[in-house]
């Protein structure tokens, strides 16, 4: 049975998607660049790991929607707070892994602390059978969030380069191509669709993956800590 | 925008493929995954020919420069290396047509034929051994054999390739010896259950778990396997008596014809004789 099929609907929050990134600068230049982590940085972060860090919650210590979404915003919260990005260190794990086990510390904190409140003490679980049943692990399903949303987010600064630089044509074949859940249109489809040489198809698609891929690395640069952590997610992210 | 599962292993798949403009290459098709990269088909504009592309997952220009060192008829031949514009270094070599040597198992060649395949693998890792180079992954998987009989060892390993668990030597610190018993491990792959105790004791010595019981170099196992095929004892199996007759027999057949005929005929003679 797929994840969320027996709960409530997952919350829309999740921060504002960015404009067209400039180059970013990664973690650990951000953090070494002044005493806290500027805004922008903040907002990369969270941007990128709100839902993937809400889902885990949700499967995790299976909460509803609610105590997901204040136990997420509560996590970000105090991270910021407690100088979370100035302490980490990239020798020991990469920032993602790093992110999964505050995450899980902070909530595990937080639901012990609310049943010792409610019930006297211990943590206890809402019953399994009013939670989602899935085959993937919670830390899997961070995983998937993670990919699905650095995705989401490349696509959505792509649509915003296309349309700044009039290559809607170019987004256009490339959602109807790649982007499409059922049956793919073939080139000359697409090619007599809006009426240019099959060639151009190709062509547009080339460089609607290129650039994809791009932005995906630009992302990515900007929560990872320097080249060899920016390099060994991206291999996580192609194999 | 909302991603389903379908949609986001299309996005990770296509935008993985490497972005080769600017090069003399042309992007035609995957066709394998190895030790630490992808390879791809693709075509030389300036030659106008295809070619073996390989994108290495992370700067390890190091696996190019080593392959480039070895020139050897079942090395394959680099022609050219370059870096992608996200900083992934991709090397472009012969693209050999045949079949990989797991498949090529699969058409049940001859005892001789897999045994020459044996020994163009090892005269390969004996040539890169002595240019300081070992392979650290040989498995069925990376050797390929081309239509016309031609042997060729590929993904020459860097530091970073562990080995793959079932030909892997269990050695703290990877060197020649592991490369032996990991060609130990191909022999015995490559050999039916009805091979002979010969060959399967040349496969299990090159396996010893200790490395100094295995063979001394590459070469010693060829020659071992040579003697095998020429009739002569193995040394890495002390037979018993009557295989030694058997193969006495095997490889004086001629002989023992003849002196089988001549007694014959002097019995005849002596029978005969006293009629």
């Amino acid at each position: 049975m797929p994840w969320g099929s027996q709960l409530d609907p997952d919350t829309t929050m999740g921060g504002p998607r960015g404009q067209f990134p400039s180059t970013q600068l990664s973690l650990l230049e951000a953090v070494s660049a002044g005493d806290a982590l500027p805004n922008e940085a903040l907002e990369r972060v969270s941007a990128l790991y709100w839902k993937p860090v809400y889902r885990f919650i949700r499967v995790k210590f299976r909460k509803n929607n609610e105590d997901a979404k204040d136990l997420t915003q509560g996590f970000f919260a105090t991270a910021l707070e407690r100088e979370f990005f100035a302490r980490f260190d990239p020798v020991k794990a990469s920032f993602r892994t790093y992110l999964r086990m505050a995450v899980e510390r902070f909530a595990a904190t937080e639901h012990a602390a609310a049943n010792r409140q409610k019930r006297g003490g211990g943590i206890e679980f809402e019953p399994v059978d009013d939670q989602a049943l899935t085959t993937e692990s919670p830390e899997e399903i961070f995983e998937r969030e993670w990919q699905r949303q650095l995705f989401a987010l490349a696509l959505d600064d792509l649509r915003a380069h296309c349309e700044a630089s009039s290559k809607r044509l170019q987004f256009d074949i490339f959602e109807a191509y790649d982007l499409t859940c059922g049956d793919r249109p073939s080139y000359a489809d697409l090619a007599e669709r809006h009426g240019i040489p099959e060639t151009s198809v190709t062509n547009y698609l080339a460089w609607a993956r290129r650039m994809l891929r791009q932005l995906v690395t630009e992302r990515l640069r900007g929560v990872t800590a320097g080249e060899r952590d920016l390099r060994d997610e991206m291999r996580r992210l192609w194999t | 925008m909302d991603l389903n599962d379908a949609v986001l292993d299309r996005l990770r798949h296509v935008a993985a493929l490497p972005d080769l403009t600017g090069t003399r290459y042309e992007l035609e098709s995957e066709i394998g995954r190895g030790g630490l990269g992808v390879v791809y088909a693709a075509r030389d504009r300036h030659l106008d020919r295809r070619v073996a592309l390989k994108v290495l997952d992370s700067t390890l220009a190091a696996e190019a420069q080593l392959i480039a060192r070895l020139e050897h008829p079942s090395i394959v031949p680099v022609y050219d290396t370059g870096m992608l514009p996200d900083g992934r270094v991709f090397y472009t070599m012969k693209l050999v047509a045949g079949a990989r040597l797991d498949h090529y198992l699969e058409r049940a060649p001859s005892w001789g034929e897999r045994l020459r395949v044996m020994r163009r693998i090892g005269e390969a890792l004996a040539f890169a051994h002595t240019r300081g180079a070992i392979h650290r992954d040989l498995k069925p998987q990376n050797v390929m054999v081309g239509a016309f009989g031609e042997v060729y060892v590929m993904d020459w390993g860097v530091e970073a390739v562990a080995g793959t668990p079932a030909f892997r030597a269990p050695d703290a610190c990877p060197d020649r010896r592991s490369d032996i018993y990991a060609l130990g491990a191909l022999l015995q792959f490559m050999l039916p259950l009805s091979a002979p105790p010969a060959l399967r004791a040349i496969a299990a010595k090159a396996m010893r778990a200790d490395p100094a019981a295995r063979y001394a170099d590459v070469t010693a196992m060829l020659a071992d396997i040579e003697r095998f095929q020429d009739g002569l004892a193995v040394e890495a199996w002390s037979e018993p008596l009557w295989h030694r007759l058997r193969r006495f027999a095997a490889r004086n057949a001629v002989l023992l014809w003849l002196l089988a005929a001549y007694a014959g005929v002097k019995f005849l003679l002596f029978f005969l004789r006293n009629l």
